[in-house]
């Protein structure tokens, strides 16, 4: 009779071993480059080179100083602020009815829905650059209804950033919102329509109640976008609509300011990371007080 | 665990290997960096296959702006991707003056003895190979007093609100700039001056590249703005109605400015693609496909482009030209002082 010869216990790979790929990545793609932006944004400015020796504090004390940024920080908030708003109202009643609906078109309606993703985001603004023109479909329309005399200044202007930015972040609404409503039972609404309350008391006290979460999301998902867009803004709201990722990139590409454009971005990060957890903080609040 | 045997044998494989790895950069292809668009098109399609083909040397090209590539040359630090640097004049002083570029070897490059005037810089500190003259552009229809001269911009009052203007990151408004401090001024330095004439210009449309200016004027939101001739004649080869002059005071000009990247790999094949891009064949080339005037006075234009190029010739000296590397001290100063008094 043979003698069973024990197994080796498996080896086991120590624990730093399985959180490495997240260090790398975290280390690498996040800490790393902020780091360097950090350190760049107190360097001191140079004529002769890509910054200074020392070490200083003033570029921030510029940007926070300044009438001039505090002007577009406000422009730019506004515009995310309208832009969140606006997409959040119309993308709420499409994520509703693709979330109900049996249809068998309910597949060339999502594709509806995410076509603005389907097409290049510098092709997308070109084509609102021709819709916004003074002499383009949109003014042509209104003239020809008779609504107006005058072509509308779109272009260079905040208005012109705002429509076209709605336009490409209506799908980043919608789709946390959709998978938000498909996970409520409809029959916790169809509980309170039993109970006597009418269609638009359920749906104020029972589904968007529930599709807060989807709210959330959406609405800081198309926020942050909207506040760091770069290629809309620069291509349709030249002067009059820039923006703060705009004036972030004059300040680096334009001007080969590095040091003061790492400030101003770093500034940018702050502001917009501030706004969220007060977004966070006030819907939180809301969602308790639900009933 | 790793043994000194295994410590040996990993360095004697990594010694073995270094001159694999040289060889390896050593055969890495030159680098060429253009802008997008047409110009890749020439460059892939027509220009890298002639370079490759006169000198033997192997290339690639990476497309961008001028300023990416000083961006990439300022993060690279001491070992640049590039050899050779392409970029407008204004743009290629501020690397210069951070000491990223180190001056031509002009035995390197014997067609340089071809080139107008005014286009090598001062101590050999780069050349200016493609010439893209600005001029005063108009539309036809929209226009009924063609211009003459850039101070009609100023005195016709017909051109009040309907004026376009690059923006200030453009090279093109940095030069126009300079230019109304030297018409309405004491020099091109004085930009207090051309500040006040420019406000005067007010209400004006910017715009941050040339085909933003052409589609511009192609869409009626402006009807006179200075602008290159590249995108006039292109505007017109599509049967736009628009003219472009050169006015009585003279051209602006976009000239791309090529240096040698003193921290690059392969400055021999750097020198090698300069002298290429100055041949006579190669800027007749340039003059065909771009509406561009030959930097060389060997070059010689068709027959259907030279009529439409006034500035080519005798007539290379209407380019108007300013002195960069002491603007660039003020350069930043000047992009803020526009964006919060102009727009």
């Amino acid at each position: 009779m043979t003698e069973a010869v024990p197994l080796a216990p498996p080896r086991r790979l120590p624990v730093w071993w399985m959180i490495l790929p997240a260090v790398v990545l975290l280390g690498g793609f996040l800490i790393l480059p902020y780091a360097s932006i950090v350190v760049m944004s107190f360097r001191e400015a140079s004529t002769s080179a890509v910054y200074g020796d020392g070490f200083t504090i003033g570029h921030y004390t510029e940007v926070i100083t300044d009438p001039f940024v505090w002007g577009i920080v406000w422009r730019t908030v506004r515009t995310a602020a309208i832009v969140t708003l606006v997409t959040l109202l119309l993308g709420y009643p499409v994520a509703y009815h693709l979330a109900r609906t049996r249809s068998r078109w309910a597949s060339l309606l999502y594709i509806c829905v995410i076509s603005p993703l389907l097409v290049g985001l510098v092709v997308r603004t070109f084509a609102w650059l021709i819709i916004l023109s003074n002499s383009g479909m949109a003014n042509s329309a209104l003239k020809a209804a008779g609504l107006i005399d005058r072509p509308i200044l779109f272009l260079n202007t905040p208005l012109g950033v705002t429509i076209a930015l709605i336009h490409v972040f209506l799908p980043f609404v919608i789709l946390p919102l959709l998978g938000n409503l498909q996970a409520i039972n409809p029959e916790v609404a169809m509980a309170g329509r039993s109970l006597g309350a009418s269609r638009m008391r359920t749906f104020f006290k029972v589904t968007l109640p529930l599709s807060m979460p989807g709210i959330q999301a959406g609405a800081i998902l198309v926020f942050v976008l909207s506040m760091s867009a770069y290629v809309t803004p620069a291509m349709l709201g030249g002067t009059k609509g820039r923006t703060m990722a705009v004036l972030v990139v004059q300040y680096l590409v334009d001007n080969f300011r590095w040091p003061a454009g790492a400030a101003l971005a770093i500034f940018m990060a702050v502001l917009t990371v501030s706004i969220i957890v007060l977004y966070l903080r006030l819907t939180a609040r809301a969602m308790r007080r639900l009933p | 665990m790793i043994t000194r045997r295994h410590l040996m044998a990993s360095i004697g494989a990594s010694a073995l290997m270094l001159p694999l790895a040289r060889r390896a950069m050593a055969q890495q292809p030159f680098v060429i960096p253009t802008y997008g668009g047409t110009w890749a098109k020439l460059w892939e399609e027509t220009l890298v296959p002639e370079f490759t083909s006169a000198t033997g040397i192997q290339s690639q090209i990476d497309v961008g702006l001028g300023k990416d590539f000083v961006s990439k040359i300022r993060a690279g630090g001491g070992a640049a991707p590039y050899s050779v640097f392409m970029g407008n004049e204004n743009i290629a002083a501020t690397l210069r003056a951070e000491g990223f570029f180190e001056p031509l070897d002009m035995s390197k490059i014997p067609n340089a003895a071809n080139l107008y005037d005014g286009l090598i810089n001062t101590g050999n500190n780069g050349l200016r190979a493609i010439v893209s003259p600005i001029g005063l552009a108009w539309r036809t229809d929209m226009i009924q007093t063609p211009p003459k001269a850039w101070t009609d911009l100023w005195e016709n009052p017909e051109y009040a609100g309907q004026i376009g203007l690059y923006q200030i990151g453009n090279t093109g408004a940095q030069l126009f700039l300079r230019l109304a401090g030297r018409l309405f001024g004491s020099g091109d330095t004085d930009i207090d001056t051309a500040f006040t004439k420019i406000k005067e210009l007010q209400p004006f449309t910017q715009a941050s590249w040339s085909g933003e200016v052409a589609a511009q004027l192609m869409r009626g939101d402006v009807a006179i703005a200075p602008v290159d001739w590249t995108e006039i004649l292109t505007l017109q080869d599509k049967g736009a109605p628009v003219e472009i002059i050169v006015p009585e005071e003279g051209v602006l000009s976009y000239e791309q400015s090529f240096n040698i990247v003193k921290t690059g790999p392969d400055k021999e094949a750097a020198h090698a693609y300069i002298n290429f891009l100055l041949d006579p064949k190669i800027q007749s080339i340039l003059a065909d496909t771009f509406y561009v005037s030959p930097a060389n006075r060997e070059a010689v234009i068709s027959e259907a482009t030279s009529p439409r190029l006034p500035v080519q010739g005798e007539a290379m000296s209407k380019i108007i030209r300013f002195e960069w590397d002491n603007y660039i001290d003020v350069a930043a100063e000047v992009a803020d002082r526009w964006n919060r008094e102009i727009g």
